[in-house]
């Protein structure tokens, strides 16, 4: 009985004074970083972290900055890769740096067209601190910095609005991991959300500097930016490379008397080769389902001729819209719809003569666009109330 | 001491899953790409017919230890010489273990404990479990630990449909060719499954009819989620980034976002791992130092339990400062001549043998 008091003691004492002191942290020595920017710098690389500050954010339920102060901050420093910045970061802070819950990269134009971005993964897959599931996004114009600086009249930080204003307009597989897939993959590119900062005025006191979607920037396979989209060219885009966003569409009628508006849910695309033996010829089809929401034209959608009518020039117009887009991104170059991707699934052996030098093979491929819009309501009212 | 075979099959599942769960997969995906789940269905079935074979061997020599059997049937110079090629497996093995547990612990969990500490707390329960009754507790703790490791490694892997993309594993071998294929099997198999174990274990067996079942079905249960892990793997990664992975189980874990709020469960995964790997090295101990009083003639072998542990201690921290003997896993000498000597030449041998002197036994009867 003494023996076992005696080993029980000297195993506590052990095992105390062994694990848990040398490695206890509190959460309240950790700084939390939500969101990281990537500038250049004439060292190599600027890295700045927006750090959370959790006493204000828990205090402030009403969320956004009526406050004086705000509820985070945001620390940088340089050097020549990102863990040397971040050494540097960390040694000007009380806490240890927690990256394990970041939501958000934004790395800045300036960074894309002096660097590899390609260098930036490595410490994204070799350190368990990070999971690959954050989302990237360019910053045009101005430092990926200023954009963590901004604050935003809705949320507490600006890489949470940016996250959740993609996330509501239907953007997914934004993330690292996916831009990593991409760029490791042969046969497709990448496709990255571009944000750009504008001074906005958000009241009749104050005008702000506020982040918004700008468009999306397309990468060819060294991740230098070819062209960026508009945000309506964009999302179309990153419908049709299958990365599901949602949109609007408001069509002038035939008699170009009044407009149709819809809304599309259930995004889905689809590649497919024509029959034949030409390869090079694909179709590009395109499947959504369509709200109408407003509808200004003197048609009564409770007849079902109109609507058979409608549907029918709705997917017209959208083939004319897509085919455009489409067509442009053939012009630049990168094949950011995994066309090439395709080829490498189905006719793999062809693939291997062509994939070579994709770039400017993918130019020649003839892509027809075709798509299959449904109309699942026309909403709670027949005619326009007139 | 004696095993259910109930209790078996939780033993097998967990250790073989340990093995899978740690390096194979990257050593297939490396070779192999998007195919490297046909090499590990190929290597998962050589493990299972290695598995079949070392059964047979044991239900021809139910009543003896490997160590016995292989004396009686080899002659007792070569006998103990081939014995000790298992010897320096289940070794290799326990130090595989012993090491990855201390580097993910170190990497991820407690990045300033020191390593020795680590390998003191585990190895302490190591032996505190042979002294405490040896493979009967090993296997009641198996018993218990075992539904919560398997169901854990079996649900981890459906926690992130949405980042799945089937088709990620197309084109289906025409970017690699069978010699990829091949390749990636052969370097990979011998982290697969662990069927050496049971050559000591299946002694302790109670029922062998059960028993054996028990490991059939452990083995299956280990293989088939090796198989469905690589294949997630490839689906959610793309077969570029799993090559590139060198936990990719781990790495998975990372990934799993259940909606939106649960994230980075890989503290549970580690936690979970580490049981398991609690269970595979104090089977590895047991058997090894069980074979080894029998080899010896030595009859305490809770104290060559005690030397063996010492041994492993040292020869862990001394390959932290040698580098280049803790990271062979392609290794020549491993690949070409250890383990296929230890999972195929002997095991047939064996059988072979055994089965021409049975058939005699019975004619001469007869």
């Amino acid at each position: 009985m003494n023996r076992h008091a005696m080993l029980t003691c000297i195993t506590l004492i052990i095992l105390l004074s062994s694990t848990g002191c040398a490695d206890i942290i509190e959460p309240n020595q950790l700084a939390f970083v939500i969101g990281s920017a990537i500038d250049h710098d004439e060292n190599g690389i600027e890295v700045s972290h927006q750090i959370v500050i959790p006493s204000k954010i828990s205090g402030n339920v009403k969320g956004g900055s009526s406050s004086d102060s705000e509820n985070f901050v945001v620390i940088s420093a340089t050097g020549k890769d990102i863990f040397e910045a971040n050494m540097k970061i960390q040694r000007r802070m009380s806490r240890r740096l927690m990256e394990n819950h970041r939501m958000l990269i934004a790395i800045s134009e300036e960074y894309f067209e002096k660097h590899d971005i390609s260098k930036l993964f490595d410490k994204l897959n070799r350190d368990p601190a990070n999971n690959l599931s954050n989302i990237s996004i360019m910053i045009k114009g101005g430092r990926a910095k200023d954009f963590l600086m901004n604050d935003h009249p809705l949320e507490h930080l600006s890489t949470i609005a940016a996250q959740k204003e993609m996330d509501f307009n239907g953007m997914k597989n934004f993330s690292s991991r996916q831009l990593v897939i991409d760029y490791l993959s042969e046969g497709s590119r990448p496709l990255v959300p571009v944000f750009n900062i504008k001074e906005s005025k958000v009241n009749n006191k104050e005008t702000k500097q506020i982040a918004f979607l700008f468009g999306f920037a397309i990468l060819d396979k060294n991740l230098k930016v070819k062209g960026i989209m508009d945000d309506v060219e964009g999302s179309e885009v990153a419908w049709m490379a299958g990365k599901e966003t949602f949109q609007g569409v408001t069509i002038p009628w035939k008699d170009g008397n009044g407009t149709l508006s819809f809304k599309f849910t259930q995004l889905k695309r689809q590649i497919y080769s024509n029959k034949g033996d030409d390869k090079n010829r694909i179709i590009l089809s395109v499947k959504a389902q369509a709200y109408l929401i407003e509808n200004t034209t003197s048609l009564d959608m409770f007849e079902v001729d109109n609507i058979i009518e409608v549907q029918k020039y709705l997917n017209e117009q959208i083939q004319k819209e897509l085919q455009e887009t489409v067509d442009k991104v053939q012009e630049w170059g990168p094949d950011v719809f995994g066309i090439g991707e395709h080829f490498h699934r189905k006719y793999p052996y062809w693939w291997k003569s062509k994939k070579g030098n994709w770039e400017e093979n993918f130019k020649e491929i003839d892509v027809k666009v075709k798509p299959n819009i449904r109309i699942r309501s026309f909403g709670t009212g027949g005619e326009r109330l007139k | 001491m004696k095993v259910t075979g109930y209790q078996l099959f939780w033993l097998i599942s967990i250790s073989s899953m340990i093995m899978f769960s740690y390096v194979p997969i990257k050593l297939a995906a490396e070779q192999s790409h998007q195919d490297c789940w046909i090499s590990m269905l190929i290597g998962g079935t050589i493990m299972m017919g290695v598995t079949w074979i070392m059964l047979k061997v044991c239900m021809q020599n139910k009543d003896k230890t490997l160590v016995n059997f292989l004396k009686d049937i080899l002659g007792t110079v070569l006998g103990k010489i081939c014995v000790t090629f298992y010897f320096i497996l289940w070794f290799v093995q326990m130090s595989i273990i012993a090491r990855g547990l201390v580097e993910f612990q170190n990497l991820v969990l407690l990045h300033e404990t020191p390593l020795t500490f680590i390998l003191l707390f585990m190895f302490f329960l190591v032996v505190y479990v042979m002294f405490k009754g040896g493979i009967t507790a090993i296997s009641r703790c198996s018993e218990v630990i075992g539904p919560f490791f398997v169901l854990m490694l079996y649900v981890q892997l459906f926690l992130s449909p949405q980042e799945v993309e089937v088709n990620r594993i197309l084109p289906i071998y025409a970017d690699s060719g069978w010699l990829h294929i091949l390749k990636g099997t052969l370097y990979s198999f011998n982290y697969m499954v662990d069927p050496s174990i049971i050559l000591m274990l299946f002694f302790f067996a109670e029922n062998k009819r059960t028993a054996s079942r028990g490991i059939l079905l452990g083995t299956a249960i280990a293989m088939l989620w090796g198989v469905i892990t690589t294949l997630v793997i490839v689906f959610i990664t793309g077969p570029n980034i799993s090559a590139e992975m060198v936990i990719p189980v781990y790495s998975l874990t990372k990934f799993v976002s259940i909606l939106d709020f649960i994230q980075n469960i890989d503290a549970f995964y580690i936690t979970f791992w580490v049981f398991g790997a609690f269970i595979k090295l104090s089977v590895c101990m047991f058997i090894l130092s069980y074979g080894l009083s029998e080899w010896t003639g030595l009859k305490n072998w809770k104290l060559i339990a005690c030397i063996t542990t010492l041994c492993l201690l040292a020869f862990v921290i001394y390959t932290t400062y040698d580098i280049r003997i803790g990271y062979e896993y392609k290794n020549i000498i491993f690949i070409g001549f250890l383990y296929p000597l230890a999972y195929i030449i002997i095991p047939l041998l064996l059988w072979m043998i055994g089965s021409i002197r049975n058939h005699r036994k019975t004619s001469s009867i007869n």
